[in-house]
């Protein structure tokens, strides 16, 4: 094929995947008041305004706080996870790998559903709670199969050769183990953070008063206004995404290890 | 003291399949031993063993009269430098060295690591990390690693194996430095029988978990007991005779050209100084050579030979 | 590998009890909803569903619009691959980034896009009225052809992946050998790269398949009350009805569909790995 079909062809793949947030980073632009392309006029005021909505600032902060301390949740209970099947016979390994990563299986708004009613309701736990344990649950996954990809590239004989020298097996794992799976547990961290941040099914049903993940968040805002504010923060949202993954990618070689 | 190190009725396994069987041994102060085999005789199980990284199903190891057979592998003064090395990669040389001095809290640090490095010739890298270093210098540094700790027993895994031939003599001339100024006991593990000869003071050979034949590398190389110990060291005729046990010839014993028996060549091989021959014969395969000056057999050719008794050993079992 | 069993356990155990307390208990019990009749065991509740119009439109629906999002991201999705995997590798890898960066982002920010380019006072629309193809604004937004764009652009970028590593994994001469052999460019692809791509198309088809099932946030904010998938009829049974049995019946659908094409998946996986 030639060089002309080639380019045509990716330029609009690419146009059709990619251009449409040029458009929402465009559309937030808009001086009016109401979503439009072309936006009438041009200014900042909207990416200004999306930084003093109360409601987004509250829920900003509550899909931060999910995403940085669910993941690092389900880290502390990946990595061991992750270690006991890649070093030890564990009976059942193969039951507890399929137990562990059942939430890729299960859509998130069923668990969200099932959280809410037989755990939330019952026992009256907070649906901010619940909502922590249903995205560390959330990201568990991944956890565990990105820090065993970085354990399989581990050679054994390192822990044993700590094991001579004088290591018990747990000081093998934080001498050793530890400071080379670094990346990979690095990598777990922003993939969870990624898919915890911007996760919507699992958070639906659980969401209350002041309790809310930024995209409900942002759907329940769309439904009642139509100003460009989402689109300035989804452009803004799309911007952190991309920058963490770049930075990622740049200084870890990210997409080694997902 | 010739049973600094004993193994004793030791049987290894793993999981339900056993991979060493009642195995007895002892071994001298300062001995040079080596674990001689092919892969899945279970040299490196015993020698895993020996270091604590497998338990035992039973029996019991001793290193300078303590019971070490369950002890963790840091409380039995044994090294261990690993066929890969297993250097620590996020640790520069020096810290490699360090590692196990830091975790003993050696007031002398600095001294002994210093002196570790040199010993080795590696006083220049220190401040390397592995992954700048070639495979010769990990392996000297993974030795020195193991050195400075003063082990009473030194293990190796093939320590020559992943070296080219240069190295591997450089290698094999360090080790038996490294011995004679340290006298710690070495054991190491082989599948190559000219590396065992020319290192060891003792050759264990092994085969399917069990002892086939113990002694100097003399013994073993003019006088094989066994068939399986003949084969390994080149006596690659061998014919079971009627009143039990076997005899043995290297290919150079064969006599060609003359003698009472007839047999078709089946191969043949140039090689160098020598022509190698495969036979056919109502005796069984005969292995033999000739000097290059003697003419070419050919393939399907009938030629005669002979077994001289006189070049042949005798063996107890084929 | 170690062979103390208690540490191994002491490691594992904590995560599998996480995962089974918070996800396959709670689920277990929704799904059994369900199947809870007057005298204890029943399949009332799925002959009930499945006996509603609406709600067979619905299924019917969503099975349609995921297999037509499948398809057409197999048909776009191999000529992109091909092109990238034509490419010279530095600007490969740069083209892959590039593909595989929707991924990243938001998907409510990814199907917002949609509004503002496919709403009234959008870009299509905008366009359509300068140009003086139409005086009155289409209505795009909220019909089945939305959902399906914005679906699209979701999981394309799956299927790219996924043919993408098929396509590096062919041998490199296959397709100058067709070629020589008297192949054109037709021949080329039924014959070899298709037959050489098969499970990168399987792979990338599941993926886009179940993901465009499940989805939630694309049916919600471009099809709204009027084009519900299952996922979205799901929502508004529980919120607008109180209809458990319901939802327990549509999250059986979904595992269900999403189990077996993970398992599907699972198997092509250790088919190739076996045979290599």
């Amino acid at each position: 094929m030639n060089r002309v079909a080639t380019w045509a062809i990716l330029g609009l793949t690419l146009t059709f995947l990619i251009g449409p947030f040029l458009i929402i980073v465009i559309a937030g632009l808009s001086a009016g008041d109401s979503l439009a392309f072309p936006p009438q006029g041009i200014s900042l005021k909207w990416y200004i305004k999306v930084f003093t909505v109360e409601s987004f600032q509250a829920s900003f902060a509550m899909s931060m706080f999910l995403a940085i301390f669910g993941t690092l949740a389900a880290l502390l209970l990946g990595i061991p996870a992750a270690y006991g099947m890649a070093r030890y016979r564990v009976p059942g390994a193969e039951f507890v790998r399929l137990i562990v990563s059942s939430p890729i299986i299960v859509p998130g708004i069923i668990v969200g559903l099932a959280l809410l009613r037989y755990l939330v309701i019952p026992t009256g736990v907070s649906i901010a709670l619940a909502l922590f344990l249903a995205h560390t649950a959330l990201i568990l996954p991944y956890a565990v199969r990105v820090v065993s990809g970085s354990l399989d590239n581990l050679r054994v004989d390192m822990e044993e050769a700590a094991l001579l020298l004088g290591c018990s097996r747990m000081g093998a794992f934080w001498r050793v183990v530890l400071p080379n799976i670094r990346g990979g547990v690095l990598a777990a961290f922003i993939l969870g953070f990624v898919t915890s941040f911007n996760q919507v099914p699992v958070s639906l049903f659980l969401s209350g008063p002041g309790v809310r993940t930024l995209p409900i968040d942002m759907i329940a805002y769309m439904e009642i206004n139509y100003d460009p504010s989402v689109a300035a923060l989804s452009a803004l949202l799309a911007v952190m995404s991309v920058g963490i993954v770049f930075a990622a990618e740049k200084f870890l070689g990210f997409s080694r290890y997902v | 003291m010739s049973d600094f190190v004993t193994l004793a009725d030791l049987t290894l396994a793993y999981g339900p399949t056993v991979a060493v069987d009642r195995l007895n041994l002892s071994i001298a102060q300062g001995e040079l031993i080596a674990l001689l085999g092919p892969s899945g005789c279970g040299k490196t199980t015993t020698m895993r063993a020996i270091a604590g990284l497998l338990p035992p199903k039973s029996g019991t190891i001793t290193i300078d009269g303590r019971d070490v057979t369950r002890l963790a592998p840091a409380k039995r003064e044994v090294g261990l430098v690993f066929q890969s090395y297993a250097l620590f990669p996020h640790l520069s040389v020096y810290d490699n060295v360090a590692f196990g001095l830091r975790l003993r809290r050696e007031p002398d640090l600095d001294t002994k690591v210093r002196g570790g490095l040199a010993t080795v010739g590696l006083a220049d890298f220190a401040a390397r990390l592995p992954a700048d270093l070639s495979g010769g210098q990990q392996q000297r540094v993974a030795l020195a690693r193991s050195l400075v700790m003063q082990p009473k027993v030194l293990l190796l895994d093939e320590p020559l194996s992943n070296l080219d031939a240069r190295l591997r003599l450089e290698m094999r001339m360090e080790l038996q430095r490294v011995q004679q100024e340290t006298g710690v006991t070495m054991i190491f593990v082989t599948h190559d029988q000219a590396e065992a000869m020319a290192l060891a003071d003792r050759i264990v050979l092994m085969k399917d978990g069990a002892i086939e034949q113990i002694g100097s590398p003399e013994q073993i190389y003019t006088a094989p007991e066994t068939g399986f110990a003949a084969d390994f060291v080149g006596f690659e005729t061998i014919l079971r005779q009627d009143e039990g046990g076997a005899l043995a010839w290297r290919p150079g014993a064969v006599v060609l050209g003359s003698g009472p028996h007839n047999g078709t060549v089946r191969g043949a091989s140039f090689a160098g100084e020598r022509r190698e021959y495969v036979l056919d014969t109502p005796l069984g395969v005969v292995k033999a050579d000739t000097p290059v000056d003697v003419p070419a057999m050919k393939i399907g050719q009938t030629v005669a030979f002979d077994l001289p008794r006189d070049r042949a050993v005798r063996l107890a079992r084929a | 590998m170690f062979e103390n069993r208690t540490i191994g356990l002491a490691l594992t155990v904590p995560a599998a009890l996480f995962a089974a307390a918070l996800f396959i208990l709670p689920v277990g019990i929704l799904l059994s909803e369900a199947f809870k009749g007057d005298n204890g065991f029943s399949l009332m509740a799925y002959v009930d569903f499945f006996s509603s119009p609406r709600n067979q439109t619905v299924f019917f629906r969503t099975l349609k619009l995921a297999g037509l999002v499948a398809v057409v991201s197999a048909v776009v999705g191999y000529a992109a691959a091909f092109c990238i995997v034509s490419l010279p590798a530095k600007s490969r890898g740069r083209m892959f980034g590039l593909v595989t960066l929707p991924l990243m982002i938001s998907p409510v920010a990814r199907t917002y896009a949609w509004l503002v380019i496919l709403g009234r006072t959008g870009f299509v629309n905008s366009m359509l009225v300068n140009m003086g193809i139409t005086d009155t604004p289409f209505r795009i937004l909220f019909t089945e052809t939305a959902v399906f764009i914005g679906l699209l652009q979701l999981f394309m970028p799956l299927m790219i992946i996924s043919l993408v590593s098929a396509m590096e994994n062919m041998p490199r001469d296959a397709i100058p050998a067709a070629r020589i052999l008297g192949a054109n460019w037709f021949q080329v692809f039924t014959k070899v790269i298709l037959p050489l791509t098969r499970e990168g198309l399987v792979v990338g088809g599941t993926l886009v398949f179940t993901g465009s099932m499940t989805a939630y946030i694309t049916p919600a904010i471009l099809g709204g009350s009027k084009v519900l998938m299952l996922e979205t009829l799901l929502y508004q049974r529980v919120t607008v009805a109180n209809d458990f049995v319901a939802a327990s019946v549509i999250a059986m659908i979904l595992i269900v569909m999403a189990f077996s094409a993970n398992v599907l998946l699972k198997q092509i996986a250790t088919a190739r790995r076996t045979r290599v």
